[in-house]
């Protein structure tokens, strides 16, 4: 359903719909910005919060991910630490719950929770733009779709891109070596 | 480890997990935000832009009821600064930053309306206290005048000007305290993000 065609309280279930597609995305970005749990909680709510309020302009000429990843970056790029009065009375707004049963191997399993780890902290430490524009390339969008999100073109995201590869590389060395 | 294989692990990293969302609590929630936020503007424009215009209507029922003509001139500097405060407040609005732009028409506007809060603070001297002094100022010469006239006049009769000057003083470098703590970090950080966003070389 397109955002223009919901009336009413259906904007209501629009968002929350999307809002249960797209969490992940939230999440990550939020990871990203965000050093501390608390953080993170807060920036979910900054996020969810400019989707909600962002939600009558979507026009419907961008996917919906690209669309949420540019309402997410904005808000992380905007996002500041707000004091720890502020954000204990906030109520966590997406958890993250480990499913059992899994049948994947458990090894496996921590080796790419390390990884991940890894890719995180390396990314807290790149100037905020490479930092969104690693987090795009990761999550596999193309050239035109990470064009349309930072609003460069094309070519300039491919130079930025492969600057912000190797930046990424080293750090992830530095991180192994650490380690 | 190559960067295909960091790419595989990024994306693979919420299997095996499931991100909990309560659509309903996160719409109240929501909600609840929106119209703090939404009140808390309100509320500050009203004291802002309020508070000069009551002035005006206050000083300028002094006025026409005991005819004295300077407070006629404090009222309509007063409500000229309310109105230039509305009149702002209503440009500013359109010009709000939209989250749902590209991040660098984003960052542009964000930046042209720090710049703008800067210019006013920057300038709080010229369109919110020197309307209010002028006002001040005539008013306290008028009476200066009637006493000094009547005889009545005394070195204590200073103490108002000096109490004004110094209070006038506090607020102005209060602004620029605002601004130099907390909207020139800003523009620095917004003008690095535009740069980078904007260069070519990356």
């Amino acid at each position: 359903m397109n955002v223009h065609e919901a009336p009413g309280d259906d904007w209501q279930a629009l968002f929350s719909a999307w809002l249960t597609e797209h969490a992940g995305l939230v999440f990550k970005v939020a990871r990203a910005f965000a050093p501390t749990e608390a953080d993170r909680q807060d920036l979910i709510q900054d996020i969810l919060l400019q989707l909600w309020c962002s939600l009558p302009q979507f026009e419907g000429r961008a996917k919906v991910s690209t669309w949420v990843y540019r309402v997410a970056l904005n808000t992380a790029l905007a996002w500041r630490r707000k004091e720890t009065k502020r954000r204990a009375l906030q109520t966590p707004l997406i958890e993250v719950e480990e499913l059992p049963g899994m049948e994947e191997d458990n090894s496996r399993r921590l080796d790419r929770e390390e990884v991940v780890a890894r890719l995180y902290d390396a990314i807290h430490q790149l100037p905020k733009v490479d930092a969104a524009l690693v987090l795009l390339y990761l999550d596999d969008l193309s050239y035109r779709e990470m064009a349309d999100v930072l609003g460069i073109s094309e070519s300039n995201v491919g130079v930025k891109l492969n600057r912000a590869k190797k930046v990424l590389a080293d750090l992830m060395k530095e991180v192994t070596h650490e380690a | 480890m190559k960067l295909d294989e960091l790419e595989k692990a990024w994306q693979a990293q919420l299997t095996g997990r499931r991100l909990t969302l309560n659509a309903d609590i996160v719409l109240r929630e929501l909600d609840r935000s929106k119209s703090h936020f939404e009140a808390t503007i309100f509320w500050r424009d009203l004291r802002e832009a309020g508070g000069a215009i009551l002035v005006a209507a206050f000083v300028l029922w002094f006025g026409i009821k005991d005819h004295i003509w300077p407070l006629f001139v404090m009222a309509a500097l007063s409500g000229g600064v309310g109105v230039f405060m509305v009149v702002d407040r209503l440009l500013q609005r359109r010009r709000r930053p939209t989250y749902s732009d590209p991040l660098l028409a984003c960052v542009e506007e964000s930046l042209a309306q720090i710049n703008h809060q800067i210019w006013l603070l920057k300038n709080v001297f010229w369109w919110y206290l020197l309307p209010f002094g002028v006002g001040c100022a005539l008013f306290w010469g008028q009476c200066s005048w009637t006493l000094l006239k009547a005889g009545l006049w005394r070195l204590k009769d200073l103490e108002m000007p000096v109490v004004g000057v110094l209070l006038y003083w506090g607020i102005y470098h209060l602004n620029q305290l605002a601004v130099k703590k907390g909207l020139e970090p800003r523009r620095q950080e917004l003008e690095t993000l535009l740069q980078s966003l904007q260069s070519n070389s990356g």
